[in-house]
């Protein structure tokens, strides 16, 4: 589980202030919505490692992270676009997930997200759907208990939207993982979430 | 405006050709075109790879560090693209001359002068990969800034190391611009004139533009220059030909992603020593240069001739400067204006064609031109110089200009059409205070690039008509080192404040009117 608390953090030069204060369930999908420049992606990079709190703590299964590097951090993220790296195949891409990935362990994770047999084909050559399913399956042969989801159905149509928001649902629960879906779509949120935070002035508010 | 281009090149062209034509077949016999070819060749490909290396390797160094002052070198490596070539060669011999710092101070030290020569291909190749690997640096450096910090985060939260953030991500991110990029930096040492003058060391080094120029000023041998500039112009459009297949050359400079990326000590330390190396090999021949300046700089300013150079030279490159100017911004207003494929072509590709025509067989088409027409060439001197310096400024006045000119055209074209606005007020209220900045840019390229220029004025100049490079060239055939070293260390001066300035009085210029 995901627990942030009395998490602080500004920007230099900015005159407010971020105060985060969450619990993200293993198994569940915790959604965080809130306006533009609200503070969602502040709050995901905070998780992530990319900013540094001025002061609160970041615990994960228990565990202090909240000075470790992005690196070393059992958190796996995707965002809306450049989950992949195009000019690699599925497979490589996917094998990034661990730093000594056999084929077998690639084929099934590719296979778990409905992309068996395509492990050979360029990234750049996916749809929008698929490019979304292989980065899942990196996630899964990470099997990091934290996944932050940052915009990850934005750029889909409906239908592959309402697929991929499944699979995600269906491997967070398989996985235990401690899911954070950050987004603006109400149906997203209505769809896979069990636990709603809306961002505010800076600020988490339980909602659902 | 475009058919005045287009007209110049095609006059001066058939100059060329024309006296071609009217000569014995073998007029080059005395210069083996087949050795100057092959010499120029190997020398330009030993510069491009070289200074792609380097400019790979200082392009990673300076994405990956942070540290006080980075903008001022980013900015000093950015101005390799301005910095005069005989500034460079006349660093480099301050160093590593027989009489240089390093020579003198070893001498010093342990008794024995250093025995390097820099004159030959390793100081011409040396002084090019000072020049264009700074630049390559500059370019591939706008690529890796570019990166988008998604990319970025999804890199560094799967553990990539080093080696694999270089493989997946930057070398992707670079290795469409290299083919394009290394293309240019051919061209840039096939054509190289004031290096090779200074650093050949005779004919055995020389490129084809110092054989023009040897031909005409030295030999004078009219018939075997106008051979060596067709050899030159065909090869050079060949290069020109090829390259353009290949994905272009950023022209914007981004701002380096906010996301810093922490790399391991090893690699942390290869950054340093590859930045400290780069400001070393860039940076102490341009010190060099101001240091000995310094000791000849009081003799000069008591002669008249010098402040005669340093007026024809702020004049001719001002002239030069809003000549280019208005010349891009009339191309490139009228290319972004019209959606015809072909006709965007046909206004583009006079204004591009320079590329093909380096300066001195631009200048000899000139000087043949104005001999035709029964001129005397010193009499249309300041007239030629200033026009060729423009036209060979143009090509990167429009590389600066016609994508950002599409690109308002693009995203407000619509708009600026339903209210209305064309001519003169759409360039006033639309274009001015967005472009301001890159105009600046054109401005500053092009006067610096007339203040440093050896390749036109080696050919016109004239006992009165002297520019600082011309005065500097004379100065170092004269022996009178001193002066010389005063004249480079002013003309660095002045080419690094125009390069600063300029384009931020512009931007000003632009601010105060939005």
């Amino acid at each position: 589980m995901l627990a942030l608390d009395a998490v602080r953090f500004a920007y230099p030069g900015a005159s407010s202030e971020y105060r985060f204060t969450m619990d993200a369930m293993a198994g569940e999908v915790t959604a965080i919505r809130g306006q533009s420049g609200s503070g969602k992606s502040t709050l995901l990079d905070l998780i992530a490692g990319f900013l540094t709190p001025a002061s609160g703590t970041i615990r994960i299964d228990g565990s202090d992270v909240t000075t470790l590097p992005p690196e070393t951090r059992p958190v796996s993220i995707l965002f809306q676009s450049e989950t992949l790296f195009e000019h690699l195949s599925a497979a490589r891409n996917v094998a990034l997930g661990l730093p000594r990935a056999d084929a077998d362990r690639v084929g099934a994770a590719l296979t778990e997200v409905g992309l068996a047999g395509m492990g050979g084909q360029r990234a750049s050559t996916l749809s929008g759907g698929q490019k979304q399913r292989v980065a899942l399956a990196r996630t899964l042969l990470r099997n990091r208990p934290v996944l932050l989801l940052d915009e990850p159905f934005s750029a889909l149509d409906d239908e592959t939207r309402a697929t991929t928001r499944e699979l995600v649902l269906s491997l967070t629960q398989k996985h235990k993982w401690a899911t954070l879906l950050v987004t603006h779509h109400a149906d997203d949120i209505a769809a896979i979430a069990q636990r709603v935070y809306l961002l505010e002035n800076g600020e988490l508010e339980l909602s659902r | 405006m475009a058919l005045a281009v287009a007209a110049l090149i095609a006059v001066l062209f058939s100059a060329i050709v024309g006296a071609a034509a009217s000569q014995p077949p073998l007029a080059a016999a005395r210069y083996d075109l087949g050795y100057l070819l092959w010499i120029t060749t190997a020398q330009a490909t030993l510069s491009t790879l070289f200074s792609l290396i380097v400019g790979i390797a200082l392009a990673w160094a300076l994405n990956r560090l942070r540290f006080p002052g980075r903008n001022l070198v980013v900015g000093l490596f950015a101005s390799a693209i301005v910095t005069p070539g005989l500034i460079v060669a006349f660093g480099l011999l301050s160093v590593w001359g027989r009489n240089g710092w390093l020579s003198r101070s070893s001498d010093a030290l342990f008794g024995a002068p250093l025995d390097i020569s820099i004159f030959g291909l390793g100081g011409v190749v040396a002084a090019h990969i000072i020049l264009d690997g700074a630049f390559a640096a500059r370019i591939l450096l706008a690529r890796l800034d570019a990166l988008p910090e998604a990319r970025l985060k999804t890199g560094q939260s799967l553990a990539l190391s080093g080696w694999q953030r270089f493989t997946i991500i930057d070398w992707p991110a670079m290795r469409g611009t290299l083919p394009g990029l290394g293309a240019v930096i051919f061209l840039l040492a096939f054509t190289s004139f004031p290096i090779v003058l200074l650093l050949g060391g005779g004919p055995a080094v020389q490129t084809l533009e110092v054989a023009i120029y040897s031909a005409v000023r030295l030999d004078f041998d009219l018939n075997a220059a106008v051979t060596l500039a067709l050899a030159q112009i065909a090869v050079c459009a060949a290069i020109i030909l090829l390259s353009s297949a290949f994905s272009p050359i950023p022209t914007s400079l981004s701002q380096p992603a906010a996301m810093h990326w922490c790399d391991s000590i090893a690699a942390r330390s290869g950054q340093w020593f590859v930045l400290v190396l780069c400001l070393l090999g860039f940076g102490l021949p341009l010190v060099a240069v101001l240091g000995d300046g310094l000791t000849g700089a009081l003799s000069l300013a008591a002669s008249a001739s010098f402040w005669n150079a340093i007026l024809t030279s702020l004049g001719i490159a001002t002239a030069s400067a809003v000549l280019a100017l208005v010349l891009s911004l009339a191309v490139a207003a009228s290319r972004a204006a019209s959606s015809l494929r072909w006709f965007r072509i046909a206004v583009g590709v006079p204004a591009y064609a320079y590329l093909a025509v380096p300066a001195v067989a631009l200048s000899l088409g000139a000087f043949l031109f104005v001999r035709e027409l029964g001129i005397a060439p010193e009499t249309a001197a300041p007239l030629v110089v200033i026009v060729a310096n423009a036209l060979l400024a143009l090509p990167f006045a429009l590389a600066t200009l016609g994508p950002a000119f599409d690109a308002i055209v693009r995203s407000r074209g619509k708009l600026m059409r339903s209210i209305g606005l064309s001519g003169a007020r759409q360039f006033r209220e639309i274009e001015w205070p967005i472009l301001a900045g890159d105009i600046g840019i054109v401005v500053a390229l092009a006067f610096c690039f007339s203040l440093g220029d050896l390749g036109v004025i080696a050919l016109f100049g004239t006992q009165d008509f002297v520019t600082l490079p011309l005065y500097m060239l004379r100065a170092l055939g004269a022996y009178r080192t001193n002066d010389a070293a005063a004249v480079a260390a002013l003309m660095l001066v002045l080419t690094i404040a125009a390069f600063v300035l300029i384009p931020r009085l512009f931007e000003r210029l632009g601010r105060a009117r939005a």
